[in-house]
């Protein structure tokens, strides 16, 4: 009885062990089989792991081992990867054993251990795969050390890559963008209480001057809304300017003639005018034409207007909006038939072009600010503190980054530098 | 009516709005499909309103031949140009070479499209010489700093103006064409900068004002 008892008690044991073991090996179904190697040979790969790549839409397989004290560029390593359960190796890649480690994967502290005792090697399987059979089944790796014409194979390892659902390397721009929220729903309540202060901008307050002098020379106002489309912020800020300056073209009685390039903006653009002109109470002043359909080739788009502005030498023009190569094209023609020009851009290589050819130019943020800033709409003018706080943010980041990155250098503190430049570095 | 002019865009812009903004922060696959449909409903949005270009351009040149409108002749043209690259397309079965050669379409292209696009990109060259000119009247500091640093430019650009540097300003030891590196590497860099600043923190906020629906000018007011 006693015996019996014992005996199964010492079944139980062994049997629990088992299981553990088995268990054991079968959580970690990507650690290598260790292999026996001759004396005299490079030591074996030791931990090499597989490990899907994190913050990835997929298909990226990470490969991970310890760094050896024999690893030297006169050592290969070589990558090879299989998608059949025996057989099937591709080479996926080959780099001298002292590189590739944890430090040049590109992804910032609080993201990623930068560890340089491991080498860690990207392998992008749809590169040998194909895109769609890239997550989901399961891939074999290996890694091949070469030295002196000799080859050592690792154990292989296993595994599926997956779709990750949050850029956690982004976690900085996310929190600045959070903070730019905050500041702008502040900004957009506190208009409410209180009128805000807005610098004046040359270039939109003759505005009011151009539409004057195309109204007493009885002479078309043209306004060029550029070659972007209506995804562009550029485009969409020149539609805010476009109904601003049409309501006053309404209301001074004179033409106004808006030539497209692209018909997404043209459709938008009908409606702004339309409604603007609705606004002003001139809705019979409202012509189907005044938004017209060009091209949508550049230099077509760019010849077609010039020639317009030629034959009808209008008293004013505006080009606001996305510019490129035709900006001059258009602001010098403009310039020769002697027309008052209101020029805007978010385009900083056009911008010297509209400044010497134009008599008042909006640059970049002007452009963005110009709806706002025309219609004194105390919300949308609340929303431009949001620009000033930015700049703020940047001015004092840059101010201190470079003194802290300096003195970090100075000091060989290269793990503090490398946090600073993490913090404020795009991923 | 309210609803549907208003209300219904308004919630259609703040949701695409929030989950494109979201789709950069989630890589998953969901993410890149849903980026990847809303590109195709551009396209076909982008098909339909090709169609409605092209209506407001016959209409309006027609109208302006029909009634005998200042400058009528160029409106045929238009017309003319349409025929000229639409046959020719249609012949070809939009291809442009053949195993003989060029078809009528890579002809059309080759004589007509690209000859006249290269005429209008080649008279920018002469633009560029009259701004040039403009831009050097020196009518404040301002205009005189720019025109000392293109002065800078120009001279160092041309084999002459190198030697004339040397011959003058050699004893400096500072050769002009380290001058233009430093000028087109700080000073214009550190400008550039700026405005770019500048333009993506407007851009960031512009976008805000559309996705939360406190700039709604685009359609229309109550």
């Amino acid at each position: 009885m006693y015996d019996s008892m014992i005996k199964n008690q010492f079944g139980f044991v062994l049997f629990s062990v088992l299981f553990a073991a088995i268990n054991v090996s079968a959580a970690k179904p990507s650690q290598a089989v260790k292999k026996q190697t001759p004396a005299g040979a490079i030591p074996p790969i030791e931990n090499l792991t597989f490990a899907d790549m994190p913050y990835d839409v997929g298909g990226t397989a990470l490969l991970k081992w310890d760094v050896r004290p024999t690893d030297n560029p006169d050592v290969m390593y070589q990558i090879y990867v299989s998608s059949l359960e025996t057989g099937g190796w591709i080479k996926a890649d080959e780099f001298p054993a002292d590189t590739r480690t944890g430090k040049d994967i590109e992804l910032p502290f609080w993201a990623w251990n930068a560890s340089v005792k491991e080498h860690v090697v990207k392998v992008e399987l749809p590169n040998y795969f194909g895109e769609a059979r890239t997550t989901g089944p399961v891939f074999n790796f290996k890694v091949v050390t070469i030295k002196d014409k000799k080859s050592f194979d690792s154990g292989i390892v296993s595994g599926k890559t997956a779709s990750n659902w949050f850029r956690l390397d982004r976690l900085n721009n996310l929190l600045l963008l959070v903070t730019i929220i905050t500041v702008f729903f502040w900004a957009v309540s506190h208009a409410k209480r209180k009128g805000l202060f807005i610098r004046r901008i040359a270039g939109l307050d003759a505005i009011d001057e151009a539409l004057g002098r195309a109204t007493e020379m009885g002479k078309p106002v043209y306004y060029v809304p550029g070659i972007g489309g209506m995804s562009g912020i550029s485009t969409i800020a020149s539609t805010f300017i476009l109904g601003e300056v049409s309501k006053k073209v309404a209301q001074y009685d004179t033409q106004i003639k808006v030539p497209h390039y692209d018909p997404i903006v043209m459709t938008v653009c009908k409606e702004v005018v339309k409604q603007s002109f609705l606004e002003a109470g001139r809705p019979d002043s409202y012509r189907d034409d005044i938004n017209q359909f060009i091209s949508q080739d550049q230099f077509s788009y760019a010849a077609s207007v010039d020639g317009m502005i030629s034959r009808e030498k209008p008293a004013a023009i505006f080009f606001m909006g996305y510019f490129m190569a035709e900006s001059l094209l258009l602001a010098e023609v403009g310039a020769t038939s002697g027309a008052i020009q209101i020029a805007g851009t978010d385009q900083e290589s056009q911008l010297p072009f509209f400044f010497t050819a134009c008599d008042y130019t909006l640059i970049g943020e002007e452009l963005y600010a110009a709806g706002a800033y025309l219609s004194k709409e105390p919300m949308l003018m609340s929303a431009l503190k949001v620009q000033d706080f930015g700049k703020l943010v940047v001015m004092v980041s840059v101010f201190f980054g470079i003194i802290l990155v300096a003195v970090g250098a100075r000091l060989h503190w290269d793990p503090f530098v490398q946090v600073i430049l993490n913090l404020f570095g795009a991923y | 009516m309210k609803l549907i002019k208003k209300y219904i865009p308004l919630a259609i812009v703040f949701t695409f709005g929030v989950l494109t903004l979201a789709s950069y922060y989630v890589p998953h696959k969901v993410s890149v499909d849903y980026t990847e449909l809303v590109s195709q409903w551009e396209n076909i949005v982008y098909a339909f309103a090709f169609l409605l270009g092209l209506i407001s351009l016959f209409y309006s040149h027609y109208n302006k031949i029909a009634r005998k409108a200042d400058g009528w002749g160029y409106s045929i043209f238009v017309f003319v140009g349409f025929l000229a690259m639409v046959i020719p397309a249609y012949i070809s079965g939009g291809k442009q070479g053949s195993e003989t050669g060029i078809t009528l379409l890579g002809w059309s292209f080759r004589y007509i499209y690209n000859a006249l696009s290269s005429t209008m990109f080649a008279v920018l060259a002469f633009y560029i010489v009259s701004t040039a000119y403009r831009s050097f009247r020196i009518k404040s500091k301002q205009a005189f700093v720019l025109f000392v640093a293109a002065f800078i430019l120009i001279l160092g650009k041309v084999p002459l103006g190198q030697i004339i540097w040397d011959s003058v300003l050699g004893w400096t030891k500072c050769g002009v064409s380290d001058v233009i590196e430093w000028i087109m590497s700080v000073p214009a860099v550190a400008g550039k900068r700026g405005i770019m600043i500048g333009i993506s923190i407007g851009a960031i906020v512009t976008s805000f004002k559309i996705i939360f629906g406190i700039e709604k000018q685009y359609l229309g007011k109550d």
